[in-house]
């Protein structure tokens, strides 16, 4: 197991930058993830790991040693395609055991080895089939099979779930999640879906446009979102302008949907900020109890939860995620809004 | 974003694309760049003299406008065969397309060249033909007609014959690619029946029109040995056949093939860059079956009966060959007197023959190493590396269907003159490589297609998992691509059995003689010689008639695409 760095890495495609002077280090055994719209350089970063292409500038660092001169070849780097690139040619067991005759496995320790990871990916009784014979679903494992049997020193995933449906889709990512608590290879995942990453990753890089833009845990980013990208980007929310003044260490924030203090410190005098408030941080109440009141637009009933569009009485419209079944959410019907204070960000 | 897995070249590259040019160099420019040198410079200075005394030389003339003419007729009516036969099974309910069909591409298998032997014992003034007229008591014995008194139109047919199926498949495939949505948008709009077929069908059809076309004009232009064997002379590849034969250096020859190749130069651009450039990118989704004139009964009947007359009409030189080839005997009968299987025997211990035979397969044999290499190297330089360029090579590759047999054979024999290679010494070299160079788009087009259809994903997994370039070649990549490297090379092998210019031209000995060349040589002979001729015909035919076939079975529908230009 190892580390993995990128060092103020930069890389063009012609004259577009697919990766723009990133650095960022992934830990010995986590499962970090990039995630990011399509063409924002994620996989570009994904496949300079792999080998596949070369950093223009910067360093990549896996234990502190540049691989830059080190061929895809000798990485030992597992890597799990996006299409899966099962060799259409060979079974199951061949798939799996091409990379073992590559590190000098004996044949009698390679099957062992190929029997035991094709009964860890729930694979057992598949190994002579044909890849073209399998269900999407078990091409995939095929594939995690293949880059965990050689004990990869980092393990790549390419938008391993975007060729799934839906069901199968939550349903490996919990595989996923059980076979990395399992190995705990360092390891890099890439994907455009939030809850992939919201759900799976140790922690995460948010990437637009070849940059970082930030990167932590899921948790964190999700509260604590740095700018108006990231925030709309990780999870729904609400974006609105305030003024913020401070007085005495306070922040007073005038927003929309009322004033609210916040506690924490925000550098800078007095001006026009913007804020995000997640739809769970506004709070429906009647209309004589919220700071503001407002009419409801429409509503989406889920449960346990719904979610509603209120028009607010200046104007400003606003979602709100309201808990329990516990009030019926009418069209039209009157309510108050307040906006949880500790919960309100303002960016960048 | 999709990038290789060497994005950026290698010295490996480098070393492959500088092997590959100084092939291009050698083989194809300095021959050619030569053939120019002496045409233009002489005594030091450009000088258009010898151009001058072309014109001036009626035979000469005449065999241009000949030559041209015959590409004109040819190209047009094969056009126009090709154009009604793939209307017939793509817009109506003919029955039986699957006959048909195939039936339509057997003219393919039949060189033109070896056609016309047994065209002369059909149509000849003592011909079946003839035979069965005077029998009839239609015409009299002595006066006989001299069906191929015109021996230009002699040469017309049989290349139309031979090359309409080229045209079948260019348009067949651009009525393939045709979105029906877009003539079912034009008929929404109002467009119906022929100018609905004008304004919408026909001009989306242009392209592959213009690709088969610029194949079947150059071929028909510069085909040597139909006209060789009805003894037509007046034509421009007789003409530089003889050039090359001469003892004194003949300079008007040089003037001739540099005439020829502008010509098809001039064709040959014309057709793929300003036709091809109107390509119109067709849709690929929602394809419906579009729709189809229902013919009804007696209009199938009078089709198929038609389609019926004119398929046996394609077969006659094929019958003729095989009936020669079997005759012991014949002459002033309807058909033979005599048969015998044993010419096909002979071919195998005639001295001139069975050596032929050794020879082409050796010479095959070669070609098939040398042209599977460059054309390997090229096409995975082509579709895997990225590097300003490139396009030069692929042009390169492509260049041999533009230059004509005789052209290039000729610039062999006069450019190589007193080097180690010279034809006039031992042609094996280059017999070899004119036989590689002249099939080099078919195979490069056949693996180009392979390395498409291998995802570069595959040889990234190969890479991630530990596996170094040439394992990633051998286990993931040429597996992948059997069936085309298998296709190509059968088909390689086959034409080069069956290439009839480079082989008439640069095996001047006859320990050397390939089989086109032994037929050719033969056929002039009394006594046996045509039957054993016709024989190795037919063994020539049932070659490549299995070569095609076993191609179309290892690569699929997309044969179809290797015919084009």
């Amino acid at each position: 197991m190892v580390s993995v760095e990128f060092r103020g890495v930069t890389k063009r495609f012609g004259p577009t930058v697919a990766v723009n002077d990133i650095s960022l280090t992934i830990e010995k055994g986590e499962l970090f993830f990039m995630l990011g719209p399509s063409g924002c350089g994620k996989t570009t970063a994904l496949r300079m790991l792999a080998g596949f292409i070369s950093p223009e500038r910067g360093e990549i660092l896996f234990d502190g040693h540049d691989v830059a001169r080190t061929p895809p070849h000798r990485r030992n780097v597992g890597m799990v395609f996006q299409t899966y690139a099962l060799f259409p040619h060979m079974t199951v067991e061949q798939n799996v055991a091409y990379g073992l005759k590559y590190r000098k496995v004996g044949a009698a320790e390679r099957k062992t080895r190929v029997g035991e990871i094709l009964e860890r990916t729930r694979l057992g009784g598949l190994g002579t089939r044909y890849p073209s014979e399998l269900s999407g679903g078990q091409q995939q494992r095929v594939a995690l099979a293949r880059a965990l049997v050689i004990q990869p020193d980092v393990l790549l995933l390419d938008e391993p779930l975007s060729n799934l449906d839906t069901k199968l889709r939550v349903e490996v990512r919990e595989e996923i999640r059980r076979i990395h608590n399992e190995f705990r290879i360092t390891s890099l995942y890439v994907t455009h879906d939030q809850d992939e990453a919201l759900s799976l990753a140790d922690r995460m890089a948010i990437m637009r446009d070849g940059r970082i833009e930030q990167a932590g845990d899921p948790a964190g980013v999700y509260a604590r979102p740095k700018n108006a990208f990231v925030a709309g980007f990780v999870g729904e929310t609400n974006l609105m302008k305030a003024a913020l003044s401070q007085s005495g260490g306070v922040t007073a924030l005038d927003t929309p949907a009322g004033g609210v203090t916040i506690p924490q410190q925000v550098p800078g005098g007095a001006r026009e900020v913007e804020i995000s408030v997640r739809p769970e941080s506004v709070r429906v109440c009647d209309p004589e109890y919220g700071a503001v009141r407002g009419r409801i637009l429409a509503v989406s009933f889920f449960g346990s939860t719904a979610k509603l569009d209120i028009r607010l009485d200046s104007g400003f419209e606003i979602r709100a995620l309201a808990l329990g079944a516990g009030r019926r959410w009418k069209k039209d019907g009157a309510v108050g809004v307040t906006l949880e204070a500790g919960d309100v960000v303002v960016l960048e | 974003m999709s990038s290789s897995l060497s994005e950026k070249p290698t010295a490996g590259t480098y070393f492959s694309v500088a092997a590959v040019l100084l092939f291009f160099g050698l083989f194809l420019f300095y021959p050619l760049f030569y053939v120019f040198k002496k045409s233009f410079w002489v005594d030091g200075g450009v000088s258009f003299a010898f151009f001058r005394l072309m014109f001036e030389s009626a035979v000469l003339r005449e065999s241009i406008i000949n030559s041209l003419l015959i590409a004109v007729w040819v190209t047009l009516i094969s056009a126009a065969i090709g154009f009604v036969l793939a209307t017939l099974m793509i817009k109506t309910d003919l029955p039986a397309k699957g006959f048909w069909g195939n039936m339509f591409l057997v003219p393919l298998v039949l060189p033109p060249f070896v056609g016309a032997i047994g065209v002369k014992y059909i149509f000849g003034r003592m011909g079946m033909i003839n035979i069965i007229l005077i029998n009839l008591g239609v015409i009299s014995e002595r006066s006989p007609i001299d069906w191929l008194g015109a021996p230009f139109w002699g040469v017309v047919i049989l290349e139309v014959m031979h090359l309409f199926p080229i045209m079948y498949l260019n348009v067949m495939g651009s009525y393939a690619l045709m979105d029906p949505s877009l003539e079912e948008a034009a008929r929404s709009l109002g467009a119906r029946g022929l100018s609905l077929f004008r304004s919408v069908t026909l001009p989306l059809l242009t392209p592959g029109f213009f690709a088969g076309a610029s194949i079947v004009f150059i071929w028909a232009m510069t085909d040597l040995g139909t006209p060789l064997l009805f003894e037509y002379r007046a034509v421009a590849p007789v003409q530089i056949f003889n050039a090359v034969q001469s003892t004194s250096e003949n300079l008007m020859g040089y003037a001739l093939v540099v005439v020829v190749l502008a010509i098809t130069a001039v064709f040959f651009v014309t057709a793929k860059f300003v036709f091809a450039r109107r390509r119109v990118e067709m849709a690929a989704f929602g394809r419906t079956s579009g729709s189809m004139v229902k013919l009804g009964l007696p209009l199938k009947a009078l089709a198929a009966a038609l389609l019926a007359v004119f398929v046996i009409m394609t077969m006659i030189p094929h019958i003729s060959v095989v009936l020669v080839s079997f005759s012991q005997e014949w002459f002033m009968t309807v058909l033979p007197e005599q048969w015998s299987g044993g010419f096909y025997g002979r071919v195998f211990t005639h001295r001139m023959s069975s050596m032929s035979v050794r020879n082409s397969l050796a010479l095959s044999g070669m070609t098939i190493v040398l042209v599977l290499l460059v054309g390997a190297l090229i096409a995975r330089i082509l579709t895997r590396k990225k590097f300003r360029g490139k396009w030069v090579l692929d042009v390169c590759a492509m260049l041999p269907l533009a230059v004509p047999g005789v052209v290039l054979a000729f610039g062999y024999v006069q450019g190589f003159y007193g080097t180690a290679i010279d034809p006039r010494v031992n042609p094996v070299p280059l017999l070899v490589v004119s036989y590689a160079v002249r099939r080099l788009p078919l195979v490069v087009r056949a693996l180009y297609a392979g390395f498409e259809q291998t995802s570069v994903t595959l040889e990234e997994a190969s890479a991630n998992l530990g596996a170094g370039p040439a394992d990633t070649m051998r286990r993931i990549t040429l597996p992948m691509i059997r069936a085309n490297v298998l296709g190509a090379a059968i088909l390689a092998f086959a034409f080069s059995m069956l290439e009839v210019s480079d082989s008439l031209i640069l095996a001047m000995e006859e320990k050397f003689y390939p089989m086109t060349k032994a037929i050719y040589m033969l056929m002039a002979r009394l006594g046996d010689g045509p039957m054993i001729a016709s024989a190795m015909g037919v063994l020539g035919v049932i070659l490549l008639a299995a070569s095609l076939w076993g191609a179309q079975r290892l690569m699929g529908r997309r044969m179809g695409d290797l015919f084009r230009a």
